[in-house]
Order: structure tokens, then sequence, then C-alpha cells
């Protein structure tokens, strides 16, 4: 964390820094998704697969929790980005 | 023990109004959530405040009230809830869709809305990229339409209330609502965060609104209804103003009157058009609504209904990326329409619940009126219709 500076990209998808993310705890976020939610920090193409873990040690360290504690975004499909003509087309297995 | 004017449980899109009015009328409130501010149905919505999906009446005064307050709040609040007064589109896909978008625009034109029909080559202009086979469409100006982010409007309320002295309790376990033994008055609540003492509670908990009635002896009839939408990749502006089929307004209410010539799939599943291009250039694409307890898994043969219902509208969708699907709950009344009320049975005990797909819609609106309740004042307009004794008529 020490290595973390504030205008470090860690959500790169939206640009969201470790300013924003520290910002977003003030505001009362206590979890992955109260984070995204108030900065869009796992909100973009990659719907956090390379953010979230960063997120994670961002919040453990600055509410001094356990990973488990501050959760995961919920999953939700699709699980990679599909275009709307493959979905409407596609056979559900 | 800590004393509050008023307690205000659910810091959704009601709540958090609720809240931020009665603490400008100089209350001191606390407004309680068991999870996050805009952790429920509000971050699981879509974004628009519209008078055209209503009906004539007391929907449509609502609808208008709180489009108004949206856009005062907007220049005086210092937190941005993404304000864009974009206008609206109700497309009509045949005909016999016209006719009735048309009766329905004479009836809200009676009333002074300024709703107007678009012909297929003023829809063509306005929407360059929509479909161009479509019969024409419902136009309402940007006056009636606005779009706002939904959660953001939460957090809104929540920061300009704190300003004014309001206490936020998230992750709140609520335990217990003690009244008085001699006139069922309120008397205190019962928190994680210990006994709040408090004359009135006002139960703003939307679909858990019925939990915290329980609590109080009070039984409230509201059902969670299932919602699910669509979202993007970023993509330049392809659409300006919210869209909807004409068939969404039947959607919202007990099914889809207008024979639609659509595939079985996006009939079962009630599927309805609608999109929007967001402030942060994603497009929401929906919907859906359906009856699946407090399931808010997304449903694949729901995202492929959609998908395939978006493609009549807006063909260039089809080489378009979808990011993610979400749905969430929305608080439900069988007559459509809020409770915003006292109840007679327990003093002190007040709602602001159920407003299904119009809690964004009416958020502002909702808070206000409820301040003049507390206040007893008249509100700005009847709103008898809204009160929590209709369930009760009859049962006395």
């Amino acid at each position: 964390m020490d290595n973390f500076s504030d205008d470090m990209i860690v959500c790169r998808c939206e640009e969201v820094t470790v300013a924003d993310i520290k910002r977003a705890v003030k505001e009362g976020a206590r979890d992955i998704v109260g984070v995204k939610r108030r900065v869009r920090a796992g909100m973009g193409l990659c719907q956090g697969r390379i953010c979230e873990k960063l997120v994670q040690q961002i919040l453990c360290a600055e509410l001094g929790l356990k990973p488990d504690q501050v959760g995961s975004a919920s999953a939700r499909p699709p699980v990679r980005p599909v275009s709307f003509g493959e979905l409407a087309e596609g056979v559900v297995e | 023990m800590k004393t509050y004017d008023a307690v205000v449980i659910g810091a959704g899109a009601i709540g958090t109004s609720v809240a931020y009015h009665l603490s400008r009328d100089g209350m001191k409130v606390a407004l309680l959530d068991h999870g996050d501010i805009a952790g429920g149905s509000s971050s699981h919505c879509d974004a628009v405040a519209l008078i055209c999906d209503k009906e004539p009446g007391i929907d449509t005064t609502m609808g208008q009230a709180s489009i108004d307050l949206y856009k005062k709040y907007a220049d005086q609040f210092d937190y941005d809830f993404e304000y864009d007064a974009k206008g609206c589109l109700y497309v009509c896909e045949t005909e016999p869709e016209m006719v009735a978008a048309e009766r329905y625009a004479v009836s809200q034109q009676a009333n002074g809305y300024p709703l107007r029909m678009v012909d297929n080559k003023e829809l063509c202009e306005m929407e360059p990229y929509i479909a161009k086979d479509l019969a024409g469409g419902l136009y309402t100006p940007p006056s009636g339409a606005v779009s706002v982010c939904p959660y953001k409007v939460c957090f809104a309320f929540t920061e300009e209330g704190k300003k004014l002295g309001l206490d936020v309790y998230t992750y709140c376990t609520i335990n217990a609502v003690h009244l008085n033994p001699a006139d069922h008055s309120v008397e205190s609540v019962d928190t994680s965060y210990g006994t709040l003492r408090t004359k009135r509670i006002i139960n703003c908990a939307g679909v858990w609104a019925p939990d915290i009635g329980k609590l109080a002896g009070v039984p409230i009839p509201i059902q969670p209804r299932k919602g699910m939408n669509l979202i993007s990749e970023k993509v330049s502006k392809i659409v300006n103003h919210k869209l909807l089929e004409f068939g969404y307004m039947m959607s919202k209410f007990d099914d889809i009157k207008f024979k639609r010539n659509v595939s079985p799939l996006v009939e079962e599943y009630n599927v309805a058009f609608n999109l929007e291009y967001t402030k942060a250039s994603n497009l929401l694409v929906g919907g859906y609504r359906g009856f699946r307890g407090f399931d808010i898994r997304s449903e694949v043969e729901a995202m492929k209904a959609i998908s395939e219902r978006a493609m009549r509208f807006y063909p260039c969708l089809k080489d378009i990326q979808c990011i993610r699907s979400y749905a969430g709950v929305r608080p439900y009344v069988s007559d459509h329409l809020p409770i915003v009320s006292d109840v007679d049975e327990v003093p002190g005990f007040y709602i602001a619940a159920g407003h299904e797909g119009d809690g964004i819609c009416f958020s502002p609106i909702t808070g206000l009126l409820m301040s003049q309740i507390l206040a007893e004042k008249k509100t700005d307009f009847d709103i008898s219709p809204l009160d929590y004794a209709r369930f009760t008529a009859g049962k006395k």
C-alpha cells in the first residue's frame, strides 16, 4: 500500500484513482459495491476484473477490514462483452 | 439515549428525499438503512422522470411537480446527480398504436401538458439511428421528461441533508419499534446503534416496508416486482432522447394490451423496448418486469428477449457490445399508486413507499409532501388517493 500514490489509476476502464477511492470511503462506502456506485470503479468494459482486488486492498487498508468483509461486486452476465446481435440470436444452453 | 424529531427508515430515493425535506424544515432527523445508501431498488433501476408514462390525474401531477423540483435542486445542490432534460419519445410501431397514443396525448394536452405526435419523417430526424419503418411517436419535450442518476439522487439528498444536521446510520439493523401502550403512538426504535427516541417514524423501506410495518403492527401490501436492464459498452451519442415503445406504458400496468407482432420469447417475458444514453456514454437497454419474489439474478432468456426487441427499434445495436445486465425489485402496490400517508391506528407512524417504477420520478415530490404532512400543513395538491386508509377501509 505504501507505494500506492493518490494519483495512481486503479480502474483503467473508468480512470478512477486511489484518491477517488479514498474519497468514496470518506463518503460512506464500506465495500466494493459502495465504491463502485460512488466513483465508478469496476463499471467499465472489464467489469472490475482488473481493479477489484486493488480496490479491495485499498478498502481494507482504509477501514482496517479483512478482504472477506468488503465483499465483491455482484456477478452478472455476460461473462465477457457480447454483442446485442449475438445475444438475441444465441442459443441458451 | 438519542432523541430525534423524526426517524426515516430506508435510504433509497424516497427515504433520502424525505430525510432531506424534513431536515430543511428544521427537524432533527435520523436516516437509517440496513445497508448502504441506495443499496436496494434505487441502484437497480433506470434513470428517468417522465410525465408521459403516467395516467392523467394525480400520477401526472406528481410527475410534473417532481420534474420541476429536480430542475430546481440541480441548480441548488452541490452534489451533481446528473440531471439531464432530454425529452422523451414513445415510439409507435404501427398505426393502431399511433391512434391510441394520440388519444393519450389529447387527454394530457387537455390538462395543459405539451405532448404532441410526430410522424415517421420527424421521428427519423430526431433519432437518426432509429428503424426507418416505424409509424411515428409521441413526443414529450424536456419540460416533462428528464433523466437523473438514481443512486446519485440518493447521495445528493443525503449529502445536502447532512449540511442541515441530518444524522445517517447505514448498515443499521432495526430490531424493534416501541409504541406507547395507552394510545399506540410511536415512542422509540431499537437499532444496532442503540435506542433512538422519537415520536415520528417514516417508513420509506420500499419493498422492505412490510418488514418495518410488522414491527409497529401495521400490515403493508407491497410486493417485490422484478425489473431488468442491459448496459452497453461506451459508444458515441447515438440516442438523443429517452426512447420507449408505446406498449411499455401498458406493460407497466398488468399486461401489454396491444397485440404486438413479437416473438413468443418477447411475449413471455413481457419485454418492452426502452433505451437511453447516459452521461457516462453507456446505453441502458430495457426492459422486462416480472414477479420473482426477491430473486434479482439476471435471467439469460430475458437478456435475449430484451436484445431482440431493442434491435427491432434500433438495428445498429446488433454490433454494439453488451457489458452487463442488472436486475432489481420495485415496490409494487396492486392499484399502482404509492402510499404517502399517516397511519390512523399508530399515531406518529408514516409510510412513503410502494412507488414501483416511479420511485425515482416521484422522489422529490414525495419528500416535499411528507414534510407537509408532518408539519400538518395543507399539501400542494389533494393526495387522498395515496392514503394508507384505502387498504384498511371496511375492515374496521
